[in-house]
């Protein structure tokens, strides 16, 4: 039984972990970590949602949470001076909408703290399967489109005249994202998913020159701190999500004392 | 090769360029002048399909953008402004001239000979073939910026659009750069449109020269235009045309500046 769980944990994880960190170097790269972290913090109304309405299921979370970040990715396309201040509002909103939603429905701070910092034993198989599905086709799209993604950051007008539909891969980039936040959000939770945006890249950054190192260095790295997470909340008894990014945070600790040591 | 049909864009309801017609033909090296924010930048973006016009049309080769792209696949080199460019990215010059060969499955690609020899020529022409596999950010701006020129070339373009490629580039660089700018447009017919604000070079190297001020005021064969009349509508001061040895021919020194 144990296994069970400990197995489907670590499914999920595997694959959600690889898609953040690919996303994760466009979003670094580009410099739209706060993007990220909005999108990533604005499924929290939307995962609220289903707990008042006694909902169960992804259409609900995915749908709000794909809204609110297709949302933020428009304020951060145009660019408008203010951009940062509209991703803080959705953001504001949506975790205020999420908090005020729950407190309607029964079992606030259970449900409260199983969104933000999540919590393992409710993974089923069903988000086994979801996971592993949502995996074959957000890789797929990143891998397949790395090089339009890559002069899409380069220079985004290169990309136009090189005849990349250039809008319609920006926003099914963040759609990809925020489908992924959501089914990591019983694993790892909403607050600490930030880490797999951002981590990855920094660890590849520290150990790679190149984008394929970084790319690679930073899958491996989100294996092994998923890996190396749900182990030691196993024998230690801690909770998965706060485990997996402690892990994470100790490799990236590595990887600056590697690049230290190699300069 | 470049047709421009009273075309006048607007920008939140101010007028950024207005009527402007134009016709440039085949390996036509133009240069366009005017002060900041005349709308130079504008009307490249415009040519490029960067930008949607108000009104009127940009025809290439006599086909709509569009149809020319799809038509003849990637022909036109684009030199943006330098700051907009994403120089922190991590990849090397051979990756950054390669970046719109664009790819499914990037990620995994290796470069085919030809690609890697074409690369080595291109880089060779600008003067940074001993950077090809450094990374674009340890290099210095007057390197990124031949490394983008190089980028231009590498897909042996039609049509070449430069917006301020002299600005990073040091004065000896600059003048190997005009003559093969200028060897590019006569002998192998590339039609090169280059914004700059160094006037004395435009006027030496370049076939026609165009002056904008959100109007189009002249459009002529460099030899026949009177500059300082021109300059004295565009930029709207009295410019002195000062004429050195060889180094500097027909320098121009803002008059209010002595
Ligand atoms: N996105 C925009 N929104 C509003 N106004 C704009 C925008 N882009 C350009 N403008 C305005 O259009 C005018 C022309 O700008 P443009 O960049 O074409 O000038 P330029 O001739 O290239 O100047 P420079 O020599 O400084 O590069 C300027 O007055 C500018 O303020
Ligand atoms: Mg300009």
């Amino acid at each position: 039984m144990i296994w069970d769980i400990l197995f489907r944990a670590l499914v999920v994880g595997v694959c959600i972990s690889i898609l953040l960190s690919l996303i994760s170097y466009f979003v670094v790269v580009r410099k739209m970590t706060f993007a990220g972290v909005g999108i990533a913090h604005s499924a929290f109304g939307g995962i609220a949602l289903n707990f008042l309405l006694g909902f169960a299921g992804y259409l609900l979370p995915i749908t709000f949470s794909v809204l609110a970040s297709l949302l933020i990715a428009f304020m951060y396309k145009k660019g408008k001076m203010s951009e940062d201040s509209a991703i803080d509002v959705i953001f504001v909103f949506s975790m205020a909408f999420g908090v005020f939603v729950l407190s309607l429905s029964d079992g606030y701070s259970t449900n409260m703290l199983g969104i933000l910092f999540g919590n393992i034993l409710s993974v089923t198989r069903y988000d086994m399967v979801l996971s592993i599905s949502v995996f074959v086709v957000g890789f797929l799209f990143i891998l397949y489109y790395f090089s339009h993604f890559q002069i899409m950051s380069y220079n985004e007008e290169l990309a136009y005249i090189s005849g990349i539909k250039v809008d319609r891969l920006y926003y099914l980039f963040w759609v990809v994202l925020s489908v992924v936040i959501v089914l990591s959000i019983k694993l790892i939770g909403i607050i600490l998913v930030n880490a797999f945006l951002v981590l990855p890249t920094l660890v590849g950054l520290n150990l790679s020159k190149g984008y394929k190192g970084i790319v690679a260095f930073g899958v491996l790295s989100s294996i092994l701190s998923i890996a190396a997470g749900i182990s030691v909340a196993y024998y230690m008894d801690t909770p998965a999500g706060a485990t997996i990014v402690l892990a994470f945070v100790v490799i990236w600790l590595f990887s600056i004392a590697y690049n230290k040591i190699r300069i | 090769m470049i047709t421009v049909k009273n075309l006048t864009v607007k920008i939140d309801n101010k007028v950024i360029l207005d009527d402007i017609s134009m016709n440039i033909k085949k390996g036509e090296f133009v240069g366009i002048l005017g002060p900041n924010g005349a709308g130079k930048t504008t009307l490249i973006k415009t040519i490029l399909g960067l930008i949607k016009p108000t009104s009127g049309l940009v025809y290439i080769d006599n086909m709509e953008l569009d149809d020319y792209m799809k038509k003849k696949g990637f022909y036109i080199g684009y030199l943006p402004q330098h700051a907009i460019v994403n120089w922190s990215m991590p990849v090397r010059v051979v990756d950054a001239v390669l970046i719109e060969k664009v790819r499914p499955f990037g990620l995994f690609r290796r470069y085919s000979k030809e690609e890697l020899e074409s690369v080595e020529y291109w880089l060779d022409m600008f003067g940074v073939k001993d950077k090809m596999y450094s990374y674009i950010r340890e290099l210095s701006g007057g390197q990124q910026q031949r490394v983008s020129l190089a980028r231009c070339m590498i897909h042996n373009p039609e049509i070449l659009i430069l917006d301020e490629p002299n600005t990073a580039i040091d004065v000896v660089y600059n003048t190997k750069m005009y003559e093969l700018l200028k060897g590019l447009a006569s002998e192998k017919m590339i039609t090169i449109i280059m914004v700059s604000h160094d006037i004395g070079a435009v006027t030496k190297y370049v076939d026609e020269i165009m002056c904008l001020n959100v109007k189009l005021h002249c459009h002529s064969k460099t030899d026949d235009v009177n500059i300082s009349t021109v300059f004295k509508e565009v930029y709207g001061e009295d410019m002195e045309i000062v004429v050195h040895g060889d180094g500097c021919k027909n320098c121009a020194i803002n008059k209010a500046e002595k």
